[in-house]
């Protein structure tokens, strides 16, 4: 009698998280369908599957859209940011987990603050200082406040994976006469690659999707990236439903390419802040 | 050894990088935002210091106020819709159900979305003439309930706090999850010996050990619903006549359309202090011991 229970309960829940699962899957493959159909089979024909494979929408997204300078521009503020950020926050780390100083708590304190500043309470100040550097609406203005922003967390996931690494190899490599640089780079850096990973793939993520930024620092439509990209689209051509699906799916294939290859450690990348907390 | 990892000169290659881009572009424009919320100012040279008049003026103001309204409506909203849902997915999968890492993955992958993505999807979804809800009312007969949901006043946010929580769920899932993950097994083991139900088990055991991740997960859900602002932006621009207007929106409005920087600030401040405030506010009330095991 009582298994017989549990195994009911166990049932409806089983459907329940199915049900969830087709909530959340849905939506894409809808949108990811409706991309081949042009823009009166959305109308007839929204449920099925699209008649013809054709990419006319993809094309005209990308030529008349401008998706495609979109695109290319998202992925070239994204790789800088990413790289400067995750490679000063590796450095920082470094020098305040293994370096010998007294101040080193308090900087790490510090940094770790910036987890809780919302981006709202700088924009207005950076606005004011980038306009006066006269860099409004050049690249630095949008990739500097990606990469400040970007690490508190970069440094809080990195300095929590160098403090568990051992001492030994770094004394050895010390004693061998190898320089701490030297150490830095071929020894700490090559056993931390996972965390690396993470840290690099989360703000990969977090940058790419940023809107707020690129809004602000940048004005010129050919700068900009693919979420203001896709904003003056649906502004533009407000008809164009196809083009605009199209549009969006540009916008999610890379990150939903990194989610498959990388799910585990955007999982953990991006729990972190609550999870060692 | 200690020499070597003491050098002042090594400390500062590594750290002064990370640690001046942090102070020029995130700390000192804090502080510089305190300061011109205390102004009038288009940042154009034309300037003048009014005091706090910018705040006295925020709190007459009957958009702003509405904004406020809304950013509290979504604080509940996403507080119920996150905490009691994803606690009930986490312990779902926690319970090793088949295909539980293929639930974890589908659940967590809105998450990773861009939001701007996000938000014109579901306006497709809404949309009147061609969107899925539509559609669904029309086949289960429910035609009549049919409406053009951003579009009026009574809906929007509910069709807002829907999004939000079809994005987040599957965070705040994985979170308690991970949680659940470190509580040690042989807990769970001995209480099946004594006969424990499923139910007894969460309650005694799981709930318990897992009320400071919760503690956390509140804060989080809390200050991002504060901050909510790609959704909003992209799918109703704060409309219909403001009904939807979030405080983030609002800040965008008045700083960088209307160019009233000082207001702006003032408002950017708001958030950040209502921010610090809920972290302190939730450790402060709900505080938990630290359980050792």
């Amino acid at each position: 009698m009582k298994k017989n229970k549990t195994s009911i309960g166990t049932k409806l829940t089983f459907i329940i998280l199915i049900i969830f699962s087709i909530l959340c899957i849905y939506p894409i493959i809808w949108l990811l369908l409706n991309s081949f159909k042009d823009n009166s089979e959305i109308f007839t024909n929204p449920w099925g599957l699209p008649k013809v494979i054709s990419f006319v929408n993809y094309e005209r997204a990308i030529v008349v859209g401008n998706v495609g300078i979109n695109f290319l521009n998202s992925v070239f503020i994204t790789v800088v940011s990413v790289f400067v950020a995750v490679l000063l926050s590796c450095m920082a780390s470094y020098g305040i987990v293994r370096m010998k100083w007294r101040m080193s708590r308090l900087l790490y304190f510090l940094f770790l603050i910036g987890m809780s500043i919302p981006s709202y309470s700088a924009i207005v100040p950076l606005f004011n200082m980038f306009n006066k550097m006269g860099i409004i609406n050049k690249y630095p203005a949008i990739i500097i406040p990606h990469i400040a922003f970007a690490l508190p967390i970069s440094i809080f996931i990195l300095s929590g994976f160098f403090s568990s690494i051992l001492k030994e190899m770094e004394e050895a490599a010390i004693i061998d006469g190898c320089s701490i640089i030297g150490v830095f780079f071929r020894i700490i850096i090559p056993i931390s690659i996972s965390s690396i990973v993470t840290v690099t793939v989360i703000n990969f993520i977090n940058i790419w999707n940023d809107l707020l930024f690129p809004q602000i620092f940048l004005s010129d439509i050919n700068m900009m990236p693919l979420p203001v990209g896709l904003t003056a689209f649906s502004d533009l051509y407000s008809t164009d439903y196809s083009g605009m699906i199209a549009a969006v799916i540009f916008t999610i294939i890379p990150t939903i390419v990194a989610y498959i290859f990388l799910h585990n450690k955007i999982m953990d990348g991006m729990t972190a802040g609550a999870v060692k907390g | 050894m200690n020499k070597v990892l003491g050098n002042k000169k090594y400390i500062a290659i590594f750290v002064l990088p990370a640690f001046v881009f942090y102070l020029i572009f995130v700390l000192f424009p804090i502080g510089y935002n305190v300061y011109l919320s205390f102004f009038r100012t288009n940042l154009m040279g034309n300037s003048a210091f009014i005091g706090i008049t910018n705040y006295i003026n925020l709190y007459n103001d009957q958009f702003f106020v509405m904004a406020f309204k809304n950013n509290i409506f979504l604080m509940i909203g996403s507080l119920l819709a996150h905490l009691p849902l994803a606690l009930f997915f986490a312990n779902a999968l926690f319970q090793k159900i088949k295909g539980s890492k293929f639930f974890q993955y589908v659940f967590f992958l809105p998450t990773v979305i861009c939001g701007v993505a996000v938000g014109m999807m579901f306006n497709f979804v809404y949309n009147s003439e061609f969107g899925i809800v539509n559609k669904i009312l029309d086949i289960i007969n429910l035609g009549n309930l049919k409406m053009a949901w951003l579009n009026d006043e009574k809906t929007v946010m509910y069709a807002l706090i829907f999004v939000i929580m079809w994005r987040f769920v599957g965070y705040h899932m994985v979170i308690q999850l991970a949680a659940m993950k470190s509580i040690p097994e042989s807990l769970y083991e001995s209480a099946s010996l004594e006969g424990a139900t499923n139910w007894q088990q969460f309650r005694g055991i799981t709930f318990p050990l897992i009320r400071h991740i919760l503690k956390i997960d509140a804060i989080l859900i809390i200050t991002g619903s504060i901050k909510y602002y790609d959704l909003v932006a992209v799918m109703t621009k704060g409309g219909p006549n403001h009904a939807s207007e979030v405080m983030s929106t609002y800040m965008f409005y008045q700083g960088f359309r209307t160019m009233k920087f000082g207001y702006a600030s003032a408002i950017g401040i708001i958030l950040l202090v209502l921010c610090l405030l809920v972290i302190w506010g939730v450790n402060y009330f709900a505080k938990t011991e630290d359980y050792e095991y």
